[in-house]
């Protein structure tokens, strides 16, 4: 799938979930995992189906059930998730300026999920702008379907899956940083971006090996932020400018 | 499940949505203040940084493997050259993941064979 500067689609919906495949490969692995712990952890398999229908946000909902099976207050479970998924404040913000002026954008936010945003980043300004929303929806809503997907799978024939395909499992997850890899390439555009780039990854690898898998994330980009603002590099190209990120 | 944690489902997934929605008709509304200007000039600079930022740290933390023993570390290093070398080759998307992800599972099934 060549990615083209300005490229215009007969129908975009559909060249958003030939984009969006590459996000199964994480999503649908983690989603049988959640069915399969949702229902150990006693929800029923439609309880588990409707959690990742409606809350949508894979860590939060493995916390959800891990808490609600320990026993603890459901006030402080929703505090939790909540807190978990603070990080997406920073989505929509960061999307907005190239979203156009579509009534649909607000109605599309429930699938705005880390890689959903990853992806809709890079791919969105190269399209035409009435374009857009379709694009959007077509990636959104397979990612989501395949979210939910997983989630039945898992909650139904997920302890036989598991044991059939061990090597499956086990290979598909690395879908998820390959993409984000192929994403952020192209923004190394420069020592400073990447020098702020590889601060914030390997912030998060450090955060995720020590348990702080969560908010490592948001700690990571701020590391990362903060490193591009506070080492000044000889500037040797245009991308060292502010809006490197923009830039490719 | 009983009414107090459907509840609680709910809050969470009214929350998150909140989350994900209102960042966005802030951004609009401030777009529309600042008719004219180019979007990406319009928005805060350090919210410009913030989003390759959380990219890159959502890529730190996808790469520790579930089962963090020495041959998944192995093949993730191998698995990210092998994504790194097809994105120069072909720049694109799609093709990156694909031998990134082969070259995961060809190591693994490797690793396993000795």
């Amino acid at each position: 799938m060549t990615l083209q500067a300005t490229s215009s689609l007969s129908r975009p919906w559909l060249t958003g979930v030939r984009e969006a495949i590459p996000l199964l490969g994480g999503y649908v692995p983690v989603a049988i995992s959640f069915g399969l712990i949702a229902v150990q952890s006693g929800f029923s398999p439609w309880e588990a189906t409707l959690i990742s229908l409606l809350v949508y946000a894979g860590a939060s909902q493995f916390l959800f059930v891990g808490m609600v099976a320990g026993g603890a207050p459901l006030w402080l479970v929703v505090v939790m998730t909540l807190l978990i998924n603070v990080r997406h404040v920073v989505y929509a913000p960061n999307l907005a300026p190239v979203l156009g002026k579509s009534r649909w954008w607000p109605w599309l936010m429930h699938g705005l999920t880390d890689q959903v945003f990853a992806v809709a980043l890079h791919r969105l300004p190269q399209l035409p702008e009435a374009q857009r929303p379709g694009w959007f929806a077509g990636a959104a809503i397979l990612a989501w379907a395949s979210w939910v997907a997983g989630t039945v799978l898992g909650a139904v024939a997920g302890e036989w899956l598991v044991a059939r395909w061990p090597l499956l499992g086990q290979v598909m997850p690395f879908a998820l940083p390959a993409l984000f890899l192929a994403l952020l390439a192209p923004r190394f555009t420069s020592r400073r971006w990447s020098l702020a780039l590889i601060v914030s990854i390997g912030m998060a690898l450090l955060c995720a090996l020590t348990g702080y898998t969560n908010v490592g994330i948001p700690v990571a980009a701020a590391c990362g932020a903060l490193c591009f603002y506070a080492v000044k590099l000889p500037t040797s190209r245009q991308g060292d400018n502010d809006k490197g990120g923009n830039d490719e | 499940m009983s009414s107090a944690l459907w509840l609680a489902v709910l809050a969470s997934a009214i929350g998150t949505l909140l989350m994900r929605l209102i960042p966005l008709l802030w951004m609009q509304r401030r777009l529309e203040r600042l008719d004219g200007e180019d979007g990406v000039e319009a928005m805060p600079r350090w919210l410009a940084l913030l989003g390759p930022m959380m990219i890159a740290a959502v890529l730190g933390v996808s790469l520790v493997p579930r089962h963090a023993d020495a041959t998944a570390w192995l093949a993730t290093l191998v698995g990210v050259l092998a994504t790194l070398a097809m994105w120069y080759y072909k720049r694109s998307l799609g093709w990156p993941v694909v031998a990134g992800v082969a070259t995961y599972g060809a190591v693994v099934i490797l690793a396993g064979m000795l």
